[in-house]
């Protein structure tokens, strides 16, 4: 596997505030990673430094480039959308393309335009002219137009109803993704992206409190269902986060093996958003 | 890299539709005024002369081109203030207005430097805008002595001989591309100041570009009793090395207009090696160069989310 992003004690200080915090992490080619963490956790920034649009300290590398200082060449080959408002709105659709294509060597003009067929977005139609989803189906069309090795969506459906994000989400997989493309992307709706990622990571007061492949959340943690007497045992090997719902408790255990749980309730592995609110909530204790 | 230039300008022109829209405007106005005089002119007597442009006693060849360059004159200065106000607005919004909609993050994700970006808009203020003017003065001319050859032929008139034949095109056409060019080389300092405060400030580029412009000389002038910078300010506009040899005084003056068909050049009065080699037209590129400097380090360093 090759690594395209590699980080390590990647730090970003704004006066005494410390939006990312001494960060190491990779990330490699053919992965969908998710990036988590609640506002101001220093996901914006931690994006920003990885595309360049911001320094940073500490030893930070993507495509085997510095970022921040060879920008130009990094941007042939990444590419981002970084919220849905920020295509500018006087501009017709045909000059949009015709600026990409003019600057940006690997944009596939015809790609694009067969995208936004699908679409109800007209070429000769200005920005300001379309709606928010439109918006976002124009800019997504550009970006998965452009023949990059790393796509990077801070956000991207946000103020989107739930067809224009199951749409962009579906789009982003059958139409773009393959092996030798990766994805970065944070969303505050962790349950709409959950099945679609090969990786999470969660971030908070920026420092990562998770850095998983999907697939081994099932092995690390467990979810326990349980009452009465089982529930105390349960208990007593240290869940890292539990609550009540219904009567019952739901504890969370992290490195517990399923067969130290067996017959003290129902077993199940827990939802990212759920075993989020667990760490970001431990950290705080 | 230029091929991103060519791109990056063309971008300019579509956002700043008023680079075209303007002179296409004042063309516009000067047209409609010239048909109103030859209407009014035509309520009047007969003679030929009222036609071009209100000169009395056109005979000779001279006063019949100091006559239809006095027209183009002040056509082309209605142009340069018209230039002169929207470069300074085109250069207040063109690092603003991406920031102020967040298009900036958009731009910023395409494969092109800061410095490229900033510098596309300087070129667009010093290149492009003037030379869209020129082009606007040109065709107005072109236009205007149409019609007026038109009114002249109906009057019974030899348009041929009495207009096209008396206008110094070249004379006319150069001398209005040199001075429109090098008025924004020499006004260079201001365009780059305003690129800056158009990339660095928060919020009222307006205010935020002239506010500095009229404290400075105020406090220069109560705490060091002082004018240096109100000075520089100031009087450059009426102070570049161009004209030196014009004097305003007696240009307009009738010995002027009957001494001969020479002296009515307008190339003849512009001194294009003296604003060359002028330390000042120097000094004023650096100045520029170190705003646009700074704006480009601005674009670069801020983070507009913070």
């Amino acid at each position: 596997m090759t690594s395209l992003v590699t980080a390590r004690g990647v730090s970003k200080h704004f006066g005494e505030v410390r939006a990312v915090d001494d960060v190491s992490f990779e990330i490699e080619q053919g992965k969908i990673l998710g990036l988590i963490g609640p506002n101001g956790a220093g996901k914006t920034t931690l994006l920003k430094a990885v595309l360049g649009l911001t320094d940073c300290d500490g030893e930070l590398s993507v495509l085997g480039l510095d970022p921040f200082r060879q920008r130009k060449e990094l941007l042939r080959n990444i590419c981002f959308i970084a919220d849905v408002a920020v295509l500018p709105r006087w501009i017709r659709v045909t000059q949009l393309l015709d600026f990409v294509e003019a600057v940006h060597p690997n944009f596939s003009r015809k790609h694009a335009e067969g995208f936004l067929r699908q679409t109800k977005v007209r070429s000769d139609a200005k920005v300001r002219e379309l709606s928010k989803g439109m918006v976002t189906q124009l800019h997504l069309s550009i970006i998965m137009s452009i023949d990059a090795k790393l796509l990077v969506l801070d956000e991207p459906t946000l103020g989107l109803d739930i067809i224009f994000r199951k749409e962009f989400y579906g789009n982003l997989l059958n139409d773009y993704f393959d092996e030798k493309r990766t994805i970065l992307i944070t969303t505050h709706q962790v349950e709409e992206i959950e099945n679609l990622l090969t990786d999470i990571m969660f971030i908070n007061d920026g420092r990562i409190l998770l850095d998983k492949p999907m697939e081994s959340l099932a092995e690390s943690y467990v979810e326990l269902l349980t009452s009465g007497e089982n529930a105390i045992k349960a208990k007593g090997l240290g869940p890292i986060a539990e609550h009540e719902m219904f009567g019952k408790s739901v504890l969370l255990f992290e490195g517990v093996s399923r067969e130290n749980l067996e017959g003290l309730g129902e077993m199940r592995t827990p939802s990212v958003a759920d075993l989020f609110v667990a760490k970001v909530k431990g950290t705080r204790k | 890299m230029i091929g991103n230039q060519l791109a990056l300008i063309e971008r300019e022109i579509w956002e700043h539709r008023s680079i075209y829209v303007t002179p296409l405007a004042i063309a516009s106005i000067v047209t409609l005024s010239v048909l109103a005089m030859l209407v009014f002119a035509s309520g009047f007597a007969k003679e030929l002369d009222m036609a071009i442009f209100g000169a009395s006693n056109i005979a000779g060849e001279g006063e019949r081109r100091a006559a239809l360059t006095a027209f183009f004159v002040g056509t082309s200065w209605l142009f340069l203030v018209a230039l002169a106000i929207l470069t300074v607005f085109y250069c207040l919004d063109s690092l603003y207005g991406e920031r102020k909609d967040k298009s900036i993050l958009f731009w910023r994700s395409m494969p092109i430097t800061d410095a490229e970006t900033v510098l596309s808009k300087l070129v667009t203020a010093v290149v492009v805008i003037p030379v869209v003017a020129v082009l606007g003065i040109i065709a107005t001319h072109i236009v205007n002595l149409v019609i007026t050859s038109i009114w002249v032929s109906m009057k019974g008139g030899d348009a041929g001989l009495l207009i096209w034949g008396s206008v110094p095109f070249f004379d006319n056409w150069v001398a209005a591309f040199i001075v429109v060019l090098a008025s924004g080389i020499w006004m260079s300092p201001f365009i780059g100041w305003f690129l800056f405060v158009s990339a660095w400030t928060k919020r009222a580029p307006l205010l935020m570009a002239f506010m500095p412009l009229v404290l400075i000389p105020l406090l220069e002038w109560i705490f060091l009793r002082t004018r240096f910078f109100a000075t520089a300010v100031f009087d450059r506009g009426d102070d570049m090395p161009l004209f030196r040899t014009l004097d305003f005084e007696t240009f307009f003056e009738e010995e002027h207009w009957h001494s001969g068909i020479d002296n009515i050049s307008l190339l003849g009065h512009l001194d294009v090696v003296q604003f060359l080699t002028s330390p000042s037209m120097w000094g004023g590129l650096l100045v520029c160069g170190l705003f646009v400097t700074a704006a480009i380090y601005v674009r670069r360093y801020r983070d507009e989310s913070q």
